[in-house]
């Protein structure tokens, strides 16, 4: 099983489940020790997906607060803190992406060139560990699907802004993303 | 919403197709469905590793200091919940193995308990018996929801196809004079409701298991292949 973050040991996905139990307490070095550890890569994410920095930062400062909030109902049975953190960080960036704020972003998207995602789209897959599941799935798919599955998380695209950006009817944008979603699962199943 | 819609619908929100009203529906739904909930995990889980792809980015040296003004200055408002004990717990601790299962799959049993209690205040949508079918492996391979109104579903979790020329049936026993009844046939694993009409309403212990037989089915109408996955059904809060 893949894990979000590989370099961190078990013990370390102890700290931080012990971190959120810090919080839920009101301690606030419980947050901090999560924010050391988490924020420059939820940074990284909540960047990619909204182009802008103080957007990106904006995302990571709610997100903080969020976890703050809701550590409560963290429960490590369910899943890994890193996991549950980061599902988070991506509702809130997609809030961001959805909400008033996205008008003034769409003149960012236009400026990016197609070309450039595609290229993004390509390292990404390359970043992927050579062991990975998901890569061996993701490498099953035709090209142009892939990029349209890895655009829409890494970017937060709808299927309206995907069919735009891979110039096909919405209708098709839909199709595509579907059956390349079936695929996914049952490669990775 | 069928077992498919439900899996497309997570599988859209954890990939973030979804616009603002329709990812608001779906948070709704969440809080009150478990094999959404259930869904949604292993969505979260099978992409995870796309998150961690990203070039750490050093933050801003002001956005801490921030963070912490905005807690204010008293323990958050929410205390704890305290976690009270339930038929659903002793289900879940009854499942001795899943501590051994992978992520994915742990989250979304763990998932699929917190969420069916949770289904409790929605009796009307939340099933009244759930069954975890383990492999031979005891890998968890497929969940069947049980509802009040009778009407049962198989949840696939695993993507297991009949080799050529055999199919899987899907087969319930609650009572052991009448022995197994074909509920379901596919050619592979994959989200489905069974064939329950005429049959009694299901009950607490009922068994659930796939087995392996000649295409189109066994022909003596009894399980007569190797069982794929098998486990019993267990009541949820919402009761029977």
């Amino acid at each position: 099983m893949t894990t979000l973050l590989p370099a961190l040991e078990a013990a370390a996905e102890d700290d931080l489940a012990e971190a959120l139990r810090s919080c839920a307490r009101g301690d606030r070095a419980g947050l901090q020790l999560l924010y050391d550890r988490l924020a420059p890569k939820m940074t990284g994410v909540a960047l990619r997906m909204l182009r802008r920095r103080d957007l990106a930062d904006e995302v990571v400062h709610d997100t903080f607060l969020r976890i703050w909030e809701k550590a409560d109902s963290f429960d490590a049975a369910r899943g890994r803190p890193a996991s549950w953190a980061f599902a988070i960080l991506r509702n809130t960036a997609l809030n961001a992406l959805r909400g008033e704020g996205r008008m003034e972003l769409v003149g960012d998207f236009e400026a990016i060139e197609p070309a450039s995602e595609e290229a993004d789209a390509e390292t990404l897959v390359m970043a992927l560990s050579e062991a990975s599941a998901l890569r061996r799935c993701l490498d099953r798919l035709e090209p142009a699907r892939r990029r349209a599955i890895l655009l829409a998380y890494m970017r937060g695209l709808t299927h309206g802004e995907l069919a735009g950006r891979l110039g096909v009817p919405l209708g098709t944008a839909k199709a595509w993303i579907r059956r390349s979603l079936l695929t996914l699962r049952e490669c990775m199943t | 919403m069928s077992a498919d819609e439900r899996d497309r619908l997570a599988s859209e929100y954890v990939l973030g197709l979804l616009d603002a009203e329709e990812m608001r529906r779906c948070e709704e739904r969440l809080a009150r469905d478990a094999g959404l909930a259930v869904q949604v995990e292993l969505w979260r889980a099978r992409l995870a590793e796309l998150d961690a792809t990203a070039a750490p980015v050093t933050p801003d040296p002001a956005l801490w200091p921030r963070i912490e003004a905005a807690l204010g200055p008293v323990a958050p408002a929410t205390p704890r919940r305290v976690a009270r004990p339930s038929r659903l717990a002793t289900w879940w601790q009854s499942l001795s193995l899943w501590r051994f299962y992978g992520l994915a799959a742990s989250a979304a049993l763990v998932l699929l308990a917190i969420g069916t209690a949770q289904l409790a205040r929605q009796a009307a949508q939340a099933p009244v018996l759930v069954a975890v079918l383990l492999s031979d492996q005891n890998q968890p391979a497929a969940v069947v929801n049980a509802f009040r109104d009778g009407r049962t579903e198989l949840l696939a979790l695993s993507a297991l196809k009949a080799p050529e020329g055999k199919s899987l049936q899907v087969w319930t026993l609650w009572d052991r004079e009448r022995g197994p009844v074909s509920v379901g046939l596919l050619e592979a694993m994959r989200n489905v409701e069974l064939s329950v009409e005429g049959l009694p309403r299901p009950a607490a212990a009922q068994l659930y298991e796939v087995t392996l037989e000649p295409a189109g089915g066994s022909p003596t109408g009894r399980p007569t292949g190797p069982i794929l996955m098998k486990g019993n059904a267990s009541p949820t809060e919402t009761g029977i």
